[in-house]
């Protein structure tokens, strides 16, 4: 009795540990929804560009709360922007005198530690400087938001 | 004399924990992984000497404008969790953008301790002199990164990748994007 007893803990012991197994070589995909209203925290980018992406995520009307306080937020955006004036040789030779600007920002959630959203942007000769790719980030930032 | 015979419970314990590992085993050695996965590989040997023992493994295959290497054609599970590494001028946000971008089944975190790869590397970026524009016309920038992902557990580094790009029509989005692309061919989906 005590035998037969053993042999079906052993099986169910057996049973339990293939399946664990099989579940941990397959990772799950991750949920990368980001909630309307959700509490953004904007880190300090290069240049000052998280100032310019605070306006532009109010002026686009980006479904988010900035927060700015890190411990009260729920999502984290962080990056890095360049910015490259027009040189003597562009204004006289390529007659442009627009800028040139880069910029690529990530969000993060701030719990899960894993990054939810990601975008860069180039634009060779930006009309607006900075501003215009704050814009774009915020734009397609609003994009992901709703067209989730 | 008597002999002392094990507890049955140890056996089955064995037994269990020697199922529940052997996939994990069989997996390595598919991936050719000859190191003890107990063991870091880098543990009490010098840098050159790692990259001593991963450079006869690495097969090279150029592409359009960059170098790929993969280290016995090792392949990453989908939705493995991945830590890139701050590079210089914030390159790493191009790279995770540009594995959005392309859409690559990786779970990109910000903390290294919850990763299972790291990915790390440099990049330089060289902007449109006054003879390029005068002689050539073109004000775009020439754009170079190489990146490297290792497997944090182990210590080996299983893929590499460089790229050079002359008129980088977007800059250094077009080189993360590029590193992105050729990450992509290496996850298993």
């Amino acid at each position: 009795m005590a035998n037969r007893r053993m042999v079906s803990m052993a099986f169910f012991l057996i049973a339990a540990a293939v399946t664990a197994a099989q579940a941990g070589e397959k990772n799950a995909a991750p949920s990368q929804k980001i909630p309307k209203g959700a509490k953004v925290f904007v880190a300090p980018i290069a240049e000052g560009f998280d100032s310019f992406l605070k306006d532009a995520i109010a002026k686009k009307k980006v479904p988010v709360e900035i927060t700015p306080n890190r411990d009260q937020a729920d999502y984290e955006i962080t990056g890095t922007a360049d910015t490259q004036k027009a040189s003597t040789a562009k204004k006289l030779i390529m007659g442009n005198w627009h800028s040139r600007e880069e910029a690529s920002i990530t969000l993060s959630n701030i719990k899960s530690g894993e990054v939810v959203w990601a975008y860069s942007v180039h634009q060779e000769a930006s009309t607006h400087g900075k501003r215009s790719s704050a814009e774009s980030c915020a734009k397609h930032l609003k994009d992901a938001i709703e067209g989730q | 004399m008597q002999h002392k015979r094990p507890p049955n419970s140890l056996i089955l314990a064995a037994l269990v924990l020697s199922i529940a590992t052997y996939p994990r085993f069989a997996r390595s050695q598919e991936n050719g992984s000859a190191q003890d996965p107990s063991k870091p590989a880098n543990e009490a040997k010098p840098a050159s000497e790692i990259a001593k023992e991963a450079a006869p493994d690495l097969k090279q295959a150029s592409s359009d404008e960059g170098k790929l290497a993969t280290v016995n054609n090792a392949k990453i599970p989908s939705y493995s969790k991945v830590f890139v590494a701050p590079m210089m001028g914030g390159f790493e946000n191009y790279i995770i953008a540009g594995l959005r971008n392309k859409k690559v089944p990786l779970t990109v975190v910000v903390d290294r301790s919850k990763a299972e790869y790291e990915i790390s590397g440099v990049s330089e970026s060289e902007k449109a002199g006054w003879a390029k524009m005068l002689f050539i016309g073109v004000q775009n920038s020439n754009e170079e990164a190489s990146i490297k992902i290792a497997h944090l557990k182990t210590g080996a580094v299983i893929f590499g990748y460089s790229v050079h790009k002359t008129n980088s029509m977007r800059g250094r989005q077009s080189a993360g994007e590029a590193c992105a692309k050729h990450i992509k061919q290496i996850v298993i989906e």
